[in-house]
């Protein structure tokens, strides 16, 4: 958007569906998932970008969603929470939260997903403490931390062709 | 949407029991999908979005409140201020406490004055959340600043500003718990170890989702519907119900998903009877999100409490007689809640040791600070940390050593049901096998091996702590007459429906406002064991909704006793429908009850499964077949059973504040390695242990789930986080880029043990547990004290910074007043 | 939490840029967002137009120079800077601290350019910037200027920039022949806010040839400590030296105090860090 205005027309492409709306240029991305599109599995902590329980995948990479403004959004490619599992079937990570007690309130859940799908991408067999770092921007206050890096390391590695997040044959830095 | 997660692990062929299983949790499915219904999802056609307009300063006198300029902001729908809210109330929050403190005057806003930097003066309801926050700036209000007070002691003990005219006194309340003879014991002892102050720092839990609610005062019915995620809304309803003239039966509070709470969600009644009022004057709903910095600055503080003059006779082989101490618990600005603080403690009065004589003089102290209400460990944390600092300074002070200190005066397996001096029942427990379980598991034997390998030169030290505690659960509420005895309550309960719908299927109902604690999966395990099928076809209805009839005064998730009142009352209801069940199946069948048994989904003759009715069948006949029943069998079954659990209490001798203030006792034993460097005070965790006993465990992956959250807070706390006032009132650390959470580069890993030593209290021997009792904030406080070495300082303080602890290392080793004492007896060791 | 009402424009070159930074009084740049989004979100400070330059390629790039030399553009974020293998070529020391920037999504966004523009004592690059002897490369519509990293940073939230102009790019000498750098932070919490830091460049043959020594979070702006250096030019680079001239930080350092640190607290740190990235620089410089 080359011209300058408080409100701008944004296109957006979330878990593969495109969207076009207008928006006014003081909305962070974070509301325009959770208000504009009623995509409310995207969460809100804090009001200082330290959480991370906003966190998405935004072309490609881990960002946080309360710490971009939604036009900086137009032509992005995003992935939320909403997108992970299939029609349903929750995917291997999401399995692996359940099967590990990775989440309790379930409020940093969406985030850590997104950490954990993003980490798993870039490094697909962290150690523990490659693990803690990638998560080192979502915040849990119900877990310790502890099931969460089980549920993590519990896909990483050793599962062949089969990534975390179920896409086959993904790049991998 | 279908939850496949949960169906995997429980649809194994036959199980002994589905309690003690740690099956995955229905609550999963929908949460790892983004699909729960938090607070913030939700809303109401028509709704405004409110913002509160807050003070900036801690105490001022509200000269003027102009909402001209935000009502003419197009998009605006109404304003509220305090004067307002008042002439629209009946009366003022009602007050927990007696005398001074019952004449404290607390409006949904404030009115005439602000007391605390956070203090809601004004709210905004607008057409978005955009222009709510636009609007509110442009209330102007004017204030006249006063004089502040910030500091718990000064405000009672010396000439402090007062912040409650009414009642002309900063102290809330005021008592003496004096148990034995403590003046003999300190007269007779060989030793008597004397520590000037202890002070327990102000932090909270902050749940990552802060508060909210959407609040409609409809005005053809009158009712006001209340979604939000407060977590004890009759508690809410009966406090704010006689202020704004409404009867409970008009409120309708309901919960969905709740993003933690740890008991910091039980106190903003406040802000939702202003939504109340603010959605009465705009003729809509009013929807309030609470956003970090607000909920730091207005919602919930956890009590700080100093200990003074604390006094510990001991005997020469070890033997602890007891405390006498003074304690000033700072409840900042109004009491939420509070001042329940003042007696709750006395739960873990002696905390895990046998010592007979106890004396606290005790005051709850208000200050221009955020209110307190209750925070995971409330008040009972404060009170264990106190004791096991005691512990740890005895046994540094008089050369014992800590771990056979602890065992010496620990109450022993052999003693319970064990009653404490002041009426307390700690109903099971083995604190000695915990503590050499925990031991074990650290391997501490490797460590202090190389504790003592290390020597001095290096620039490290190792640490090793020890933490025990109680999590004390299922409250007494007759307790509260000890704090005020025209209160009239008096013990606990919780009501669960269990039910079989129309077409067979079983459906639970529980009046609590679970927040991540597994409500849905363990109501559906022990309702599952009782009606003999799978848990994944029980259906627990979730969250919390008054409409469901399931609710009693306390209803709500707190205070580590879902397991016990929940869980009990869930028991007793599946337990009344079983047996309308099989009544029912008896006359189906034509056979005797006693021949009858339930099975995945029916009612059969045992030994005969050709003789069966499925639930659908069961149903069927009550519900739209009813003519089929001998009118005795269908006037008194309708497959609707409501039970409510009542624990066994009676109420306590508030002359002597004496009684069972509490059912079960879990605990915990910790044990931590921590390395500090002697040139910056910085302490990393090399390891840490912790072993929990809370009776039987119905899902162990839940219960250890809960254990590492209570030490990832208390780590944090220990370490990284406080709220800290400036001498002006002003909160240092209002958001998270000041007040540093524990992340996962800062919390290790745990390993966890634990022992089962079953409640006989309870209905599945089951206890409480959840809040931890603050063993992590002990634990990291004693690994301290042993880093700090034989001729160290004391660690004084539950929080310690890097800086604090750089001070301690450098005071150990100058000649500065180390603030403990130790005064024998002529003849006795020193 | 939420923004007041902003203008936007995302602009195609820098060019572009700077017409609307020259012209409109209330603009500002907005690159990776990490520290300006919360500014704005916390309405303490006032911006009318957010012109975006996060993606013009002209910022982006990091170029590594036959010298040795590495010129990274401004909107380069701590995350490319990371896994630059021209960065890591030769400045191993700026991938290694880029990487301990709080957490993976404030690296994903966040620029060098941004750390610095903000001047905000806590920032983890200047410090290093000014070890490494860096160059700030400034553009405006009437031509470029150079400015040397050491005197770019002016006060709290205060750069050398003017109004209209933008930093485009930053370039780092080669680390001498013999030298090497290091980089202590004393922080809260685990690659969180820091008390205290230190960046260290020497140079040693035989003796300590050449020194720079930068304190953190003692001032408003990263500072040089030229008593310290003076004490280690020429000597031999052992321990008790370095400490000895470490102990020269005194009451010529007067840092703030807060809830993380008193201001005695970050002096008496200040000489520990400021000693161990010295000692850390000559342990590189030996290596290699």
């Amino acid at each position: 958007m080359t011209e300058q205005g408080t409100t701008h027309v944004i296109e957006v492409t979330i878990n593969g569906r495109l969207y076009s709306r207008t928006v006014e240029a003081r909305q962070l991305l974070v509301h325009f998932l959770r208000d504009t599109l009623d995509l409310t599995g995207t969460h809100i902590g804090c009001d200082t970008g330290s959480c991370g329980a906003c966190s998405i995948i935004l072309n490609g990479k881990l960002v946080k969603s309360c710490m971009m403004l939604a036009p900086q959004a137009d032509g992005a490619v995003i992935e939320t929470v909403e997108g992970l599992a299939n029609d349903g079937e929750l995917n291997p990570l999401q399995e692996s939260f359940s099967r590990n007690h990775g989440l309790q309130c379930g409020y940093c859940t969406p985030g850590m997903l997104m950490a954990g799908t993003y980490l798993l991408r870039e490094n697909p067999n962290p150690t523990e403490e490659e693990i803690r770092r990638g998560i080192k921007g979502n915040i849990c206050r119900c877990t310790g931390y502890v099931n969460i890096v089980r549920s993590i390391m519990d896909v990483a590695g050793g599962h062949g062709a089969e990534q975390a997040d179920g896409i086959v044959g993904e790049e991998q830095r | 949407m279908s939850a496949t997660s949960g169906s995997k692990a429980a649809t194994r062929e036959r199980v002994e029991s589905w309690s003690g299983q740690s099956i995955p949790r229905k609550e999963d499915g929908r949460l790892v999908q983004g699909e729960g219904s938090f607070i913030d999802d939700l809303g109401l056609h028509g709704q405004g979005y409110a913002w509160f307009v807050r003070s900036p300063y801690a105490h001022a006198r509200i000269v003027s409140v102009d909402t001209s300029a935000a009502v003419a902001l197009e998009g605006v729908y109404a304003v509220l201020t305090g004067e307002e809210a008042r002439e629209m109330c009946v009366v003022p929050f009602f007050q927990i406490a007696p005398g001074d403190g019952a004449r404290i005057e607390e409006w949904p806003l404030a009115v005439d004055k602000v007391r605390y930097q956070g203090d809601a003066v004004a709210v905004v309801l607008a057409d978005s959340r955009d222009t709510a926050r636009d609007a509110a700036e442009l209330v102007e209000v004017e204030y006249e600043p006063l004089a502040v007070v910030v500091d718990g002691v000064e405000a009672v003990e010396h000439a402090a500003p007062v912040l409650h005219e009414k009642a002309g006194t900063n102290v809330a309340w005021h008592g003496v718990y004096d148990y034995g003879d403590i003046d003999f014991a300190l007269e007779h002892a060989d030793h008597v170890v004397k520590i000037d102050r202890l002070h327990f720092h102000r932090f909270s839990s902050t749940p990552l989702e802060c508060n909210g609610a959407v609040v409609d005062w409809d005005k053809g019915s009158g009712v006001i519907d209340v979604k939000s995620n407060i977590q004890m809304p009759m508690f809410a309803a009966m406090v704010i119900g006689p202020s704004l003239g409404v009867a409970i039966n008009k409120f309708s509070f309901s919960s969905r998903d709740i993003g933690g709470a740890f008991g910091n969600k039980i106190g903003f009644y406040p802000q939702i009877a202003a939504l109340a009022l603010l959605s009465k004057k705009a003729g809509r709903p009013a929807k309030w999100t609470e956003y970090r910095t607000e909920h730091m600055l207005s919602s919930t503080h956890g009590n700080e409490r100093t200990f003074l003059d604390i006094e510990v006779p001991v005997m020469a082989d070890g033997t602890i007689l007891g405390v006498k101490a003074r304690a000033v618990d700072d409840v900042g600005a109004y009491l939420h809640y509070e001042p329940l603080g003042a007696v709750i403690w006395s739960q873990v009065l002696t905390g895990c040791y046998k010592f007979k004589n106890v004396k606290v003089d005790f005051t709850s102290a208000l200050t221009n600070k955020c209110p307190v209400a209750p925070n995971r460990g409330y008040s009972r944390m404060q009170q264990l940390w106190m004791l096991e600092r005691v512990i740890d300074i005895v046994a540094h002070e008089l050369d014992f050593d800590p771990v056979a200190l602890r065992k010496l005066n620990f109450v022993q397996p052999e003693d319970y049901p064990y009653q404490t001096p002041n009426g307390c029942v700690y109903d099971s427990g083995n604190l000695p096998l915990s503590l050499d379980m925990a031991l074990e598991l650290a391997d501490v034997e490797t460590w202090r091996r190389r504790q003592s390998e290390m020597g001095t030169g290096t620039g490290k030290r190792i640490g090793i702590g020890i933490g025990s505690t109680l999590d004390s659960g299922t409250n007494n509420f007759g307790q509260a007459r000890i704090v005020n005895p025209d209160l009239p309550f008096s013990g606990n309960g919780e009501a669960a429906f269990a039910k079989l719908d129309l077409y067979g299927e079983v459906n639970i109902n529980v009046g609590t406002t679970p927040q991540g604690q597994g409500h849905e999966t363990t109501s559906a395990q022990v309702a599952a064991d009782i009606l003999n099928m799978s848990p994944n076809d029980v259906t627990v209805t979730i969250g919390f909704d008054q409409a469901h009839n399931a609710t009693v005064g306390f209803s709500g998730t707190y205070a580590s006793q879902f397991a016990v009142t929940g869980l009990g009352a869930v028991m007793g209801a599946t337990a009344k429908l079983r047996d309308e069940i099989l009544e029912v199946g008896a006359f189906a069948l034509q056979a005797p009850k006693d021949d009858l048994e339930l099975r995945d989904g029916a009612c059969l003759v045992k030994g005969d499964p050709s003789r069966s009715i499925p639930f659908i069948g069961i149903a069927n006949l009550i519900y739209t077949n009813n003519a089929m029943l001998p009118s005795e069998l269908s006037s008194r079954i309708d497959l609707n059973c409501r039970y409510v659990y009542i624990p066994p209490f009676e109420v306590p001798d508030v002359e002597r504040k004496m009684g069972n203030l509490t059912l079960t006792y879990a605990s915990q034993i910790h044990v931590c390695v921590v390395e500090v460097d002697e040139e910056t005070g910085v302490v990393e965790i090399l390891s840490y242990v912790a072993v929990d006993d809370c009776g039987k465990r119905i899902n162990p992956q839940i219960v250890e789930g809960q254990v590492h959250g209570a030490v990832g807070l208390g780590i944090a706390a220990a370490l990284y986080e406080a709220f800290e006032y400036d001498e002006d009132g002003q909160l240092q650390e209002p958001s998270f880029y000041e007040y540093h959470v524990g992340t996962a580069m800062d919390i290790p890993d745990i390993r966890t043990g634990n022992i089962e030593s079953p409640s006989p209290f309870t209905p599945n021997g089951a206890k409480g547990m959840g809040e931890g009792g603050g063993a992590a904030v002990h634990t990291i406080c004693s690994a301290l004290q042993d880093a700090l070495g034989k001729d160290g300082a004391i660690v004084f303080d539950s929080h310690n910074t890097w800086e604090r602890v750089y001070q301690l290392l450098q005071s150990s080793q100058g000649n500065e007043p180390r603030g403990v004492r130790v005064i024998s007896r002529e003849g006795g060791a020193a | 939490m939420l923004l007041k009402s902003v203008n936007y424009v995302r602009p195609e070159s820098v060019t572009e840029a700077l017409d609307i930074l020259s012209s409109n009084e209330g603009a500002a740049p907005l690159a990776g967002g990490q520290s300006l989004t919360n500014v704005l979100k916390h309405r303490v400070a006032s911006v009318d137009l957010l012109v975006d330059i996060s993606a013009l390629s002209e910022l982006r790039t990091i170029t590594r120079a036959g010298d040795g030399s590495l010129e990274v553009g401004a909107c380069v974020t701590y995350d490319e800077i990371d896994h630059s293998p021209d960065v890591r070529a030769g400045h191993a020391i700026l991938a290694r601290e880029s990487s301990h920037i709080e957490d993976q999504q404030i690296r994903n966004r966040g620029t060098i350019g941004g750390n610095c523009c903000l001047s905000d004592p806590t920032n983890n690059l200047p410090p290093l910037l000014v070890a490494l002897d860096a160059t700030m490369n400034i553009r405006a519509v009437g031509g470029t200027r150079h400015v040397a990293a050491e005197d770019f940073f002016k006060g709290y939230f205060l750069t050398a920039l003017e109004p209209g102009e933008l930093l485009v790019s930053i370039t780092i000498p080669p680390i001498p022949v013999g030298g090497g750098a290091g980089y202590v932070s004393l922080s809260v919490a685990t690659d969180s806010k820091t008390i205290v830091r230190a960046a260290a460049r020497v140079r040693v043959d035989g003796v300590i040839e050449e020194v720079r020594v930068v304190l953190a979070r003692v001032a408003s702006v990263p500072i040089r400590h030229h008593a310290m250096e003076e004490a280690l030019r020429g000597v031999a680079p052992t321990a008790e030296l370095v400490r000895a001239a470490a102990e020269l930080i005194g009451s010529d350092v007067e840092p703030i105090a807060d809830g993380h640190g008193s201001s005695d607290y970050r002096r008496k740190m200040a000489r520990v860090v400021a000693r161990r990235a010295v000692l850390a620089a000559i342990e590189e410089g030996g290596r290699k």
